[in-house]
C-alpha cells in the first residue's frame, strides 16, 4: 500500500474548479513530482493536502491514518510536513530562533508559561542538527530576512523537517533561485530522500527530471498522466501543453 | 508595518543589558513599596492613592499588551473584562461577602469564562472584524451593566464598607497598597517570564506568521484562545481591585473608548516590550492628572502626544530606551 | 402596543437607519477604498451638529445653517485629511485608530472651548415643529419625515454618484481593487480626497439633521461612531449598497429592540426581570445581530472585494 494517498479531491471556488478529482499517491521512499502549466491548481493542490482549504470532496490518507477531517496542525502530527512557494519563515528572528521555534513544535508541549524556553538543552540540540543537515550551521546568528534568498529557501525546508515528516510537501523549492542555489537544492532534496517520502512541486524541468522518480502532470485541475520521466516526456498531450498548443483528446 | 518590527527584547539581550536592566525592577518595587511610608513626610499622602490606581491600570494595560503586543491581537473590548472583575465584586459585595481575596479571586476566575467564550467566537476572525467584533462583545457587557438594576443600573453601584483582607492587615492602613503592588508585580513578572517561555514565544510566532506557524504543527487556535482567556482573567482581576480602589462600579468603566485609551497606553508605552504598560500607563495618567491640575482642556495634548507617537516613536516610548544594536 | 405605534415605530427606526447610512456611507468608502479605519468620522458629526444648532439659532436660516455646516465641515475635514489622514494610508489599522483616536480628543477639546461643555439645545425649525397626519389616527413629526426625506434623496443621489458618473467609476474600481485601480491609472489620491470630503459632508448633514432630536454634546461622535462601524462591518467593508441596507437593518432593529423588546418581555417574564433585561436587550440586540452575521458570512453581507 502506498505511503500517501489522496483520492478523487475535489476544490471548487465558485463555479472554477480548480481541483478537479485528483487522485495521488507517494510511495514510501519515493519523489513525486507534480509539474503542470501555470494556473493547473498546483498551489490548490498543495493547500488541500495540507489543510489549509478545506476540501469539497476527497480523502486523504498517510500511513494508514485518515487525514481528511484533521485540521492543518494535527496532520503536521501524523506525519505530513510542508514548504511555501513564497518562503514562509520568521524573517525578524534570528535563524537558530527559527529552528528552535520549528523544535519546539515537535517536542512536548507549547502550553508551558513559566520556564524559559533559553534553557532546554534537548531543543538547541534539535535545532543544531537541523542547521547541520541543511548547511545552515554558520548562520546560526543571522536575522533569516536578511539572508539571500537561496539560504532563506534551505530554512524554509529546515522549518518543516523539524516535525520528522513521512510525507514533504515541497511547493516550488527552486522559484525564483539561480544556477547555482537550485544545484544546491537539488543536492539537498536529494539527502532528504533518505528521511521522508517527497512531493514536489516544480517547475525546473531539469531539476524534476533529475529528481523525480515518478511525474505526475496536472493540468485544468486535473491529472492528465503519470507516469516515469521518459512516459511523460513522450506523452502527446503533455507536449502539446508545454509547447502552448491546445491538446485536442 | 508588519508586526515582527517591534520585536520585544529576548531575555539574552536584557541580560546583556548589564547590571542596571536587572536590577531596575527591584529598585523600582522597592521605591514603590516604601513610598507611603515616606509620602507623608512629603505631605504626598494625596498620591498614595494615586499611585494605587496607577498600579491597577498597569495590570490591566499588561494583560493588554500580553495579547495586544505578543499575541498581535487587537482587541478593542478589553475595558469589557475590567468591567466583568468589577462587576463580579460588586455581585459579592452584595451578597454580603467581604473578603477582598475571595472577591478578586472570584473576579479571575469569572472572567477567564468570559473571556474564553468571547474569544472562541472572536478569534475566527481576522483584521478589522476582530477588532469590530472585540468591541462588539465589549459594548454587549456594558449594556448589560446598564441593564443590572439590582447593582445600580447607569448609576452605578457604591462600594461602602472596604473589602476585607483579613486579620491584622486591616487595621493597616497601607495594606490595600501593598496588595495590589504585589499583585502588579506578580503579574509584571509573570509576563517577562511568559515573553521567554515556550507559549509566549509560540505566540509571537503566530502574531509574525499564522500560517507557517499552522504548518510546523502549532495549534494556533487554542495558543490564541488561552492567551486572550488569561489576558482577560488578569484585566478581570484588575477590574476587580479597581472596584475595590474606587468604592463604586458603574458600566461607564466599560465604555468602548476606555478600551481605546488602554490601547493608546500599550502603544505609546511599547507594544510586545514588558515595560510598555508600566511606561504607557505612568506617562498617560500622570500627564492627565498634571494636566488636569492646570487646565479643563486636558484632552488635547494628549490627543497631540498620541498623533505625535502615531508618527515619530510607532515602536512606543520603551524602544527609544531600548538597546540599538539589539537585533543586529 | 397597537398598530400605530408599531407603524410610528418603525418610521423612527427607519429615521435613524437614514441618518447612520449618511455616516456609514462616508466611512465605508474611506475604508474600502485606502483601507484607513478612521475614528474621527463621528467628530466630524459632531461639528456638523454644533455648527448647525448656533448658525439656525443666530440666523434663523434652517437650510442655511445645513448648508455651512456642511460647508465648515468638509474644510475642517480637508485640513485633517492633509495634515493627518493622509500620512495613515500606508500604515497599519492600530496606527489609524490610534491617530484618529487622537483627533477625537483634539475635537472633543476643541468644541468645548468653542461652545462650552454643557450640551447645547438645536432648534428645530418652526415650520416643522409641528406634526403630519400621515393616516387618520397617525400623527406624525414633520421634522421626522423631513430626515426620512432627505436620507433618501442623498441615498438615491449616492447611488448615481456611484452607479451612473466618472467619479463614481473612479470610486468603485479604487474599492473593489486599489493596485488594479492604480495601474490602470486612477489617481487614488485624488480619489481618496474627494471621498473624505463626501464623507465629510454627508456626516456633517447627518449631525445638523440629528441635531433637533437629540443632545449636541460633547461625545456625540463617539456615541454614534460605533453604530455606525457595525453596519459598514455588517454590509461588507467598501460596500456602499450594503452599507444602506445594512443601516436601514440596525436603525430598525435597534429602534425596534428598544420599542418592543421591553413590552413583549413584560408580557412573558416577571416585572423586575423584565424590567432588568428589556433595556440590556434593546441596548445589545444590534451586536448580536452582527455577530451572527459575521458568523455566517465573515466579509459582510455585500463583500466589496471579490
Amino acid at each position: 500500500m502506498s505511503l500517501f494517498q489522496a483520492q478523487g479531491l475535489v476544490k471548487r471556488f465558485g463555479g472554477l474548479v480548480a481541483t478537479d478529482n485528483v487522485s495521488i499517491a507517494v510511495e514510501p521512499g519515493e519523489i513525486h513530482a507534480l509539474i503542470g502549466p501555470n494556473g493547473a491548481g498546483k498551489s490548490t493542490l498543495v493547500n488541500l493536502i495540507s489543510g489549509l482549504l478545506p476540501l469539497d470532496a476527497g480523502k486523504l490518507q498517510l500511513d494508514g491514518v485518515d487525514l481528511t477531517a484533521l485540521p492543518p496542525h494535527q496532520r503536521v502530527r501524523a506525519g505530513l510536513s510542508r514548504c511555501f512557494q513564497v518562503t514562509s519563515v520568521f524573517k525578524g528572528d534570528s535563524v537558530r530562533s527559527n529552528l528552535l521555534l520549528a523544535a519546539q513544535a515537535h517536542a512536548g508541549s507549547s502550553f508551558r508559561f513559566l520556564s524559559r524556553r533559553a534553557g532546554e538543552q534537548a531543543l538547541m540540540e534539535t535545532a543544531l542538527g537541523l542547521a547541520e543537515k541543511v548547511g545552515l550551521s554558520d548562520v546560526l546568528d543571522r536575522t533569516a530576512g536578511t539572508l539571500p534568498h537561496g539560504v532563506q529557501r534551505k530554512l524554509d525546508v529546515a522549518l518543516a523537517l523539524a516535525a520528522g515528516p513521512k510525507l514533504l510537501l515541497l511547493d516550488e523549492p527552486m522559484a525564483g533561485m539561480g544556477p547555482e542555489d537550485s544545484l544546491q537544492m537539488v543536492e539537498l532534496i536529494e539527502k532528504l530522500r533518505a528521511e521522508a517520502a517527497i512531493l514536489l512541486i516544480e517547475h525546473d524541468m531539469d531539476a524534476v527530471f533529475q529528481l523525480a522518480d515518478r511525474i505526475s502532470v496536472l493540468v485544468y485541475g486535473k491529472v492528465l498522466t503519470s507516469g516515469d520521466a521518459e512516459h511523460v516526456k513522450g506523452h502527446p498531450e503533455v507536449q502539446a501543453v508545454y509547447l502552448g498548443t491546445e491538446a485536442t483528446a | 508595518m508588519n508586526a515582527s518590527a517591534s520585536l520585544p527584547a529576548s531575555a539574552p539581550a536584557a541580560r546583556r543589558g548589564g547590571g542596571f536592566g536587572a536590577v531596575l525592577p527591584w529598585l523600582l518595587l522597592a521605591l514603590l513599596a516604601a513610598f507611603p511610608l515616606i509620602a507623608p513626610h512629603f505631605e504626598l499622602e494625596y498620591y498614595v492613592g494615586f499611585v494605587r490606581r496607577l498600579l491597577i491600570v498597569m495590570i490591566a494595560a499588561t494583560s493588554l499588551n500580553f495579547i495586544l503586543g505578543y499575541g498581535g491581537m487587537v482587541a478593542l473590548g478589553h475595558a469589557g473584562f475590567l468591567g466583568v472583575g468589577a462587576y463580579t465584586v460588586v455581585a459579592l459585595v452584595d451578597a454580603g461577602f467581604s473578603s477582598a481575596w475571595l472577591a478578586w479571586g472570584a473576579a479571575l476566575v469569572v472572567t477567564a469564562a468570559f473571556a474564553t467564550l468571547i474569544g472562541a467566537v472572536s478569534l475566527r476572525t481576522r483584521g478589522v472584524y476582530f477588532i469590530m467584533i472585540t468591541l462588539a462583545f465589549a459594548q454587549m457587557l456594558y449594556y448589560l451593566g446598564v441593564s443590572l438594576r439590582t447593582y445600580g443600573g447607569d448609576d452605578g453601584y457604591g462600594i461602602y464598607t472596604p473589602l476585607s483582607l483579613g486579620g491584622w492587615l486591616d487595621a493597616q492602613p497601607n495594606a490595600f497598597y501593598w496588595a495590589v503592588l504585589a499583585i502588579a508585580a506578580l503579574i509584571f513578572a509573570l509576563g517577562s517570564r511568559l515573553a521567554v517561555s515556550r507559549f509566549g514565544l509560540a505566540l509571537m510566532g503566530i502574531r509574525d506568521n499564522e500560517t507557517r506557524m499552522a504548518a510546523l504543527g502549532f495549534p494556533v487556535f487554542r495558543l490564541r484562545l488561552v492567551a486572550f482567556a488569561g489576558a482577560g482573567a488578569v484585566a478581570g482581576l484588575a477590574g476587580a481591585l479597581l472596584a475595590s480602589h474606587n468604592g463604586f462600579v458603574s458600566p461607564s468603566m466599560m465604555h468602548w473608548t476606555e478600551s481605546a485609551i488602554l490601547i493608546v497606553m500599550v502603544v505609546i508605552g511599547g507594544m510586545g516590550n514588558r515595560w510598555g504598560g508600566v511606561i504607557g500607563v505612568g506617562l498617560w495618567l500622570t500627564l492627565e492628572e498634571v494636566l488636569k491640575m492646570y487646565t479643563e482642556y486636558w484632552h488635547w495634548p494628549l490627543g497631540l502626544l498620541l498623533i505625535a507617537i502615531v508618527f515619530f516613536a510607532p515602536r512606543g516610548l520603551a524602544a527609544l530606551f531600548g538597546s540599538k544594536g539589539e537585533r543586529a | 402596543m397597537d398598530a400605530i405605534f408599531i407603524i410610528e415605530q418603525l418610521l423612527n427606526g427607519l429615521g435613524y437607519g437614514f441618518m447612520l447610512f449618511l455616516l456609514a456611507a462616508g466611512l465605508t468608502l474611506v475604508f474600502g477604498i485606502m483601507d484607513t479605519m478612521n475614528l474621527a468620522h463621528g467628530s466630524l458629526f459632531m461639528a456638523g451638529a454644533y455648527i448647525a444648532a448656533r448658525v439656525h439659532e443666530s440666523s434663523g436660516s434652517f437650510v442655511g445653517a445645513v448648508l455651512i455646516a456642511i460647508l465648515a465641515t468638509v474644510l475642517i475635514a480637508a485640513v485633517i485629511e492633509i495634515l493627518i489622514i493622509r500620512r495613515l494610508y500606508s500604515r497599519d489599522h492600530l496606527a489609524q485608530v490610534l491617530a484618529t483616536f487622537g483627533i477625537i480628543l483634539l475635537a472633543d477639546d476643541a468644541v468645548k472651548a468653542i461652545w462650552g461643555p454643557s450640551p447645547i439645545m438645536a432648534p428645530t425649525p418652526p415650520a416643522l415643529a409641528g406634526p403630519v397626519q400621515l393616516l387618520d389616527a397617525l400623527p406624525y413629526p414633520s421634522y421626522r419625515l423631513l430626515m426620512i426625506a432627505a436620507g433618501l434623496l442623498v441615498a438615491i443621489g449616492l447611488y448615481l454618484l456611484v452607479n451612473h458618473t466618472r467619479v463614481g467609476m473612479l470610486v468603485r474600481a479604487g474599492a473593489s481593487n486599489r493596485a488594479m485601480a492604480e495601474f490602470m491609472g486612477v489617481r487614488v489620491g485624488r480619489v481618496f480626497s474627494f471621498v473624505f470630503a463626501l464623507g465629510a459632508a454627508l456626516a456633517a448633514l447627518a449631525g445638523a439633521l440629528m441635531g433637533p432630536i437629540s443632545a449636541v454634546q460633547i461625545g456625540m461622535g463617539e456615541a454614534i461612531l460605533i453604530p455606525a462601524l457595525v453596519v459598514i462591518v455588517i454590509g461588507g467593508i467598501g460596500s456602499v449598497r450594503g452599507a444602506f441596507v445594512a443601516a436601514l437593518i440596525v436603525g430598525l432593529v435597534d429602534t425596534a429592540g428598544r420599542a418592543f423588546l421591553p413590552p413583549l418581555l413584560r408580557a412573558v417574564l416577571p416585572p423586575s426581570l423584565a424590567a432588568d433585561l428589556g433595556p440590556a436587550m434593546a441596548g445589545i440586540a444590534m451586536y448580536v445581530l452582527m455577530a451572527v452575521i459575521l458568523t455566517l458570512k465573515p466579509a459582510g453581507l455585500f463583500p466589496a472585494r471579490a
